[in-house]
């Protein structure tokens, strides 16, 4: 495939893109209004498509891994390539919103994806315990404050002891607020620049592949 | 013409453009300085301790897509993988990539494999074992990256990109088996568990010059100057609100709601 | 098990994991098997919610976003069905409902067989409606916003949208009086205001894990948000409206859990501090 198509094409295009919606959203141009519309569409369809194109990518690496009988890890690929097949069947045959579908989903995925984000309580419980000491003055600093958020959030405790509230209102509300503005600012410039440098064609890592001779242009 | 309500804000969008483009050229000329940050210096101590132990290093980007709002920290993750690579194959160690992302692949396999071309040490490069895709769902991910911490122990955890919830699982895991870590995300939600947990942490935009800082890139330096520009008229802007709030004008308020 | 420090401060310092988990786990389940009844404040931010809904004029409608994983469910699920409780006792209102996380709507499924509509008079294309999972996040939001019905034309079981009197008059952002959004996702939050708050001024109530609050109040401070809550405090939630279930029963846990890390910080600092005063006697 040429270069042009490889590298000075995708640029063009999402140039274009990028300008027409930052037109639509800042500036009263009649005809942007729909075309952006439909390339928000087709932002849709291919998102979409990508959670199919996930799913083929699977199957690809672990049949590799099954072929391979790659010590360790074949029989779970087996069984995961199992349970993709299983759920594709049944969504496909009876629906993905059908008793048959939530079934499988409520006794095996949502059963264990609840479970690991519960793991994260016992993960916490070992880092307050072991972080949260008074060390040196900044140890202490944290040490207080986050002993005051896990008070307020103890509901009886909150009405036990009242004065915690407006103390947690005021910590949440200025030094909290002010730390993640701050950071907020930062992250947001940065998506700016990412978006100044792809549009220009400085950043190449979305073009996949590319020789560094390639991605200089 | 212009829409109500977001004049200053287009306003500020295109000087923000003319910085970070401006300052891009410029850097051609004359790289901008940094300052220290302690996170970066520490890589070489991180993979020198990796090589001593005999032990591989692992390094993540979190979770997130390229195409997604989340993708400059991503990018930024990818920048620093290439130093890190480079570093690892230098002192002979093995370093393994856990992706969470399909898309990212091909792109990790181009910058590792540049990176050990430049260390000298093309062959020692391999990609089906060094790139584990290991799932795009986000607890299966966590959990295959739990299970590798277990079973191969790294010395050295490396985490910079955009992290969700499973940032602490990683954390506490890799703190368990005894290795040195290095985390970076821009997403406020996770940094705490980072700054409690791991020994070296790079806070929101830091991870944006991370790549800058490691490479000495004429393009992602300048960038990053643009944005340090973005960033003082944001200060100035707040400085000269609070007086004129507190003088009782309401003219900055009234200027950002133009 | 894990390593552990020597002598008694030592020990004390380093309690093995396994030892804290254990605890912890006995914590958990005791209140879970027997609640305790400690009392459960009810927040501003909770009234302010309560108090943001029942100020809706009838026949308005409202967009709610699913958008959380099953992962989040124990937390944000009772908060929602809470929420589903006020909606549908004041009637009159019309909750439409889609998802930007692809578990979604079989989510959606449980809280709604949890709140059973037709004890109120609800009646699915009627009063409620989800009209399914769109991919894109913030792109689906903001497509949604501009045309609903360009977006998506079915519901999540794929019948026309155009067989039902709730879909009446439902065009895009402009036809909401309110949104509402339960997510373990910052891209969903914030998305929200990037995409229907800035250009569209909808008011916005957003319920999010605990965690994800301090990072979410600067939209609230800033007035983007109207009123920000986790989903801890689905309990209090309950107790407003009157209708105790897994909310209510969760906040016993939460104060013993709360309190038992508040301990073992505290032991933990005792048992430096008592490392450091024993090295030091040692020392001389």
């Amino acid at each position: 495939m040429s270069l042009f198509v490889r590298r000075q094409l995708p640029i063009v295009l999402v140039f274009v893109a990028a300008v027409l919606v930052m037109a639509d959203y800042f500036l009263k141009i009649p005809g942007t209004g729909p075309v952006v519309k439909d390339l928000q569409n087709w932002g849709i369809i291919l998102t979409a498509f990508s959670l199919g194109f996930g799913a083929v990518n699977l199957f690809y690496l672990h049949t590799r891994h099954i072929s391979r009988r790659t010590p360790g890890q074949w029989p779970f690929s087996t069984w995961l390539l199992l349970m993709i097949v299983v759920f594709t069947i049944v969504g496909v045959t009876m629906g993905p919103t059908g008793p048959q579908y939530s079934w499988l989903y409520n006794s095996s995925y949502f059963a264990l994806s609840a479970t690991v984000y519960s793991s994260l309580g016992f993960y916490m419980t070992t880092g307050c315990y072991r972080a949260l000491r008074a060390r040196n003055a900044e140890a202490a600093l944290l040490l207080v404050v986050g002993a005051i958020a896990l008070l307020r959030n103890a509901p009886a405790v909150a009405v036990g002891v009242p004065i915690i509230i407006p103390m947690e209102a005021w910590l949440s509300a200025i030094p909290t607020t002010s730390a993640q503005r701050g950071i907020m600012i930062g992250a947001s410039l940065g998506a700016i620049a990412l978006g100044v440098r792809t549009m220009i064609g400085r950043e190449t890592g979305f073009l996949g592949r590319l020789t560094e001779a390639e991605r200089r242009g | 013409m212009l829409v109500a309500g977001r004049i200053f804000a287009l306003g500020m969008l295109i000087a923000l453009w003319v910085f970070i483009i401006g300052c891009m050229e410029m850097a051609k000329k004359k790289l901008p300085s940094f300052r220290k940050l302690a996170g970066l210096d520490a890589l070489p101590e991180m993979v020198g301790r990796a090589a001593e132990m005999n032990r591989p290093v692992h390094y993540t980007t979190g979770l997130g897509e390229l195409t997604g709002t989340v993708a400059p920290q991503l990018v930024a993750g990818l920048a620093v993988l290439g130093y890190v690579s480079e570093l690892a194959a230098k002192y002979g160690v093995k370093i393994v990539y856990s992706v969470y992302q399909a898309q990212v692949m091909p792109l990790a396999t181009e910058i590792m494999r540049e990176a050990y071309i430049r260390a000298g040490k093309p062959d020692a490069f391999n990609a089906e074992d060094q790139i584990r895709y290991l799932s795009g769902e986000q607890f299966a991910y966590a959990t295959a990256v739990q299970g590798f911490a277990e079973r191969e122990r790294p010395a050295a955890n490396i985490m910079i990109g955009p992290f969700y919830a499973e940032s602490m699982m990683f954390s506490e895991t890799f703190f368990r088996i005894g290795s040195i870590q290095l985390a970076g995300t821009a997403r406020g939600y996770q940094i705490p568990f980072f700054a409690v947990i791991c020994d070296y942490l790079l806070i929101g935009e830091e991870i944006y010059a991370a790549g800058a800082y490691l490479s000495k890139d004429p393009v992602q330096c300048g960038s990053i100057q643009g944005q340090d520009l973005g960033k003082l008229i944001a200060w100035i802007l707040m400085f000269v609100g609070v007086l004129a709030t507190v003088a009782g004008s309401s003219i900055i308020n009234d200027l950002l709601k133009a | 098990m894990s390593k552990q420090g020597t002598g008694f401060w030592g020990k004390l310092e380093d309690v093995p994991r396994e030892i804290l988990y254990a605890i912890l786990l006995i914590v958990f389940i005791i209140p879970m098997l027997k609640p305790v009844g400690f009392p459960v404040p009810i927040s501003d931010a909770v009234k302010k919610w309560h108090a943001t809904i029942d100020a809706l004029p009838a026949g308005s409608a409202i967009m709610i976003d699913f958008g959380y994983s099953g992962g989040g469910e124990p937390e944000l699920g009772p908060m929602a069905v809470a929420v589903y409780h006020h909606i549908f006792r004041k009637g009159g209102l019309k909750s439409i409902t889609m998802s930007t996380s692809l578990e979604g709507p079989l989510l959606w499924d449980k809280v709604i067989a949890e709140v059973n509509p037709a004890k109120y008079g609800a009646k699915y294309g009627v009063d409620y409606i989800h009209i399914g999972y769109i991919s894109g996040t913030e792109t689906a939001m903001a497509a949604v916003g501009k045309d609903l019905r360009a977006t998506t034309n079915t519901d999540y079981k794929g019948a026309s949208l155009d067989q039902y009197p709730i879909m009446q008059g439902i065009k895009d952002a402009s036809s909401f009086k309110l949104l509402i959004c339960y997510t373990t996702g910052g891209d969903q939050s914030e998305g929200w205001v990037r995409q229907w708050y800035t250009p569209y001024k909808t008011p916005y109530l957003l319920s999010v894990i605990a965690m994800m609050v301090p990072t979410m109040l600067p939209y609230q401070k800033a007035g983007q948000i109207v009123s920000l809550t986790s989903g801890a405090q689905a309990g209090e939630m309950e107790l407003l409206l009157g209708v105790p279930a897994r909310g209510i029963k969760s906040a016993d846990v939460i104060t013993l859990t709360h309190l038992l890390v508040f301990a073992f910080v505290v032991m933990g600092n005792i048992a430096y501090y008592g490392r450091k005063a024993s090295e030091r006697a040692r020392g001389g």
